[in-house]
């Protein structure tokens, strides 16, 4: 069996799922309006496969993941997201390892530090920050023992983040950017390296053509970019150095947007992978849910 | 006999006429970028008291609002609604909806 270390870049491709808004990938700095509701919800199917360790491991992580976003006043803005995991290890010889549960649920809040507004037009730029709860079950066993952390449903850890978001949104379409860095703690004899990320997201109206004063759906094509490093991991205070490294994603996506309900979907596609060691490269995340206002 | 049931139903129709005349609201939002983003907007309206329509255009950036007869919209009332939004209100237009007609 591979160490828990060489699957650790499992785990940063579930954590940009907080969006309430605009981009499919992660998050934005629209508005969420004083005591209005936001529901998303995400499906993300996840696979590495390229195992440059030659052992044909192959790694599945499906999950559904629901964000609920709360307008507590005109500039803060708060986020639950609690994911629903199901992960598969294959591997050649026939073993397969496997669990499935609740995840971890994350909370953070947005906070608008700045806002433009025009017709038609707003530019807003905000500071996002949360903590994610070591909520998933983390101890979860089959007949190998006990599950490397990166296939536990959770991960055991108080892990925490903060960032900045932008967002230039226009009738024609929408331009939107996020830096964060997550912080990990260590749980189980096993620590996560830290991940700094840079996304980014391009939105154009494709549909209507031309607006009328009665257009009130919008069809979006979208093309995002994520930017993402982790640091290495540990084990029992080891570092690991099959472990971090950096991917980038090019991610085309559609967005079906009227006033109640959004639909998008869209393909992660790993276009560079510089990965330490025998870290297990990703193959593609394709990603499909709704969002609906209340 | 015809001709007094067509002027009963003639009257009726004025009179319901009349009892709907209200007034009109334009006003000028900044901000609304998407359907999406109206939708709040409209809720907030739409938990008014005496709001009988609302229209968003976000094209030019207005929100027209039909309120009954006897109903008002304040401009301090309308900046918070929006503010809290998260959108920027401009100005209000006041148009009585029988001076409308009129035109």
């Amino acid at each position: 069996m591979r160490p828990a270390g060489a699957l650790a870049s499992l785990i940063i491709l579930l954590a940009p799922v907080h969006a309430p808004a605009a981009p499919i990938t992660f998050s934005t700095a629209l508005p969420v309006g004083e005591g209005k509701f936001i529901n998303r919800e995400q499906l993300v199917f996840t696979r590495s496969g390229d195992d440059p360790g030659n052992n044909g491991l192959v790694v599945d992580v499906d999950a559904l993941v629901s964000v609920l976003a709360y307008g507590a006043s005109e500039k803060l803005a708060l986020f639950a997201t609690l994911p629903y995991l199901k992960k598969e290890l294959r591997q050649s010889g026939g073993v397969r390892r496997s669990s499935k549960g609740l995840g971890d649920l994350t909370i953070f809040g947005r906070y608008t530090l700045f806002q433009r507004d025009g017709i038609g037009r707003t530019l807003r730029l905000g500071a996002i920050a949360g903590i994610k709860a070591p909520t998933g079950d983390d101890d979860e066993t089959d007949a190998l023992g006990r599950l490397p952390i990166p296939l536990q449903s959770g991960t055991g850890s108080w892990d925490s983040f903060i960032g900045v978001v932008a967002s230039s949104e226009t009738l024609r379409g929408g331009f939107h950017s996020q830096l964060t860095y997550q912080a990990k703690t260590a749980a189980n004899n096993f620590e996560a390296g830290d991940v700094s990320r840079l996304d980014l997201s391009w939105q154009r109206r494709v549909w209507p053509r031309a607006l009328q004063p009665s257009s009130n759906a919008f069809l979006y094509g979208v093309l995002e970019a994520n930017i993402i490093h982790s640091r290495k991991s540990t084990v029992s205070g080891q570092v690991n150095d099959n472990s971090g490294g950096t991917t980038i994603f090019i991610t085309p996506g559609i967005q079906y947007a009227s006033k109640k309900l959004i639909l998008e979907a869209a393909v992660q596609i790993p276009v560079y992978q510089d990965l330490n060691g025998t870290a297990l490269e990703n193959d593609y995340v394709l990603r499909a849910g709704f969002r609906v206002n209340y | 006999m015809k001709k007094l049931i067509g002027s009963v139903l003639l009257f009726l129709a004025m009179s319901t006429a009349a009892f709907a005349d209200g007034t009109q609201y334009r006003m000028r939002v900044d901000g609304l970028a998407c359907p999406y983003c109206a939708y709040g907007i409209e809720k907030k309206l739409g938990k008014i008291d005496g709001v009988e329509k609302i229209d968003v255009d976000l094209n030019n950036g207005l929100v027209t609002v039909n309120v009954a007869e006897g109903v008002t919209l304040t401009d301090a009332q309308m900046a918070k609604l929006f503010t809290d939004a998260g959108f920027t209100f401009r100005s209000m237009v006041t148009v009585p909806l029988d001076e409308k007609k009129a035109h």
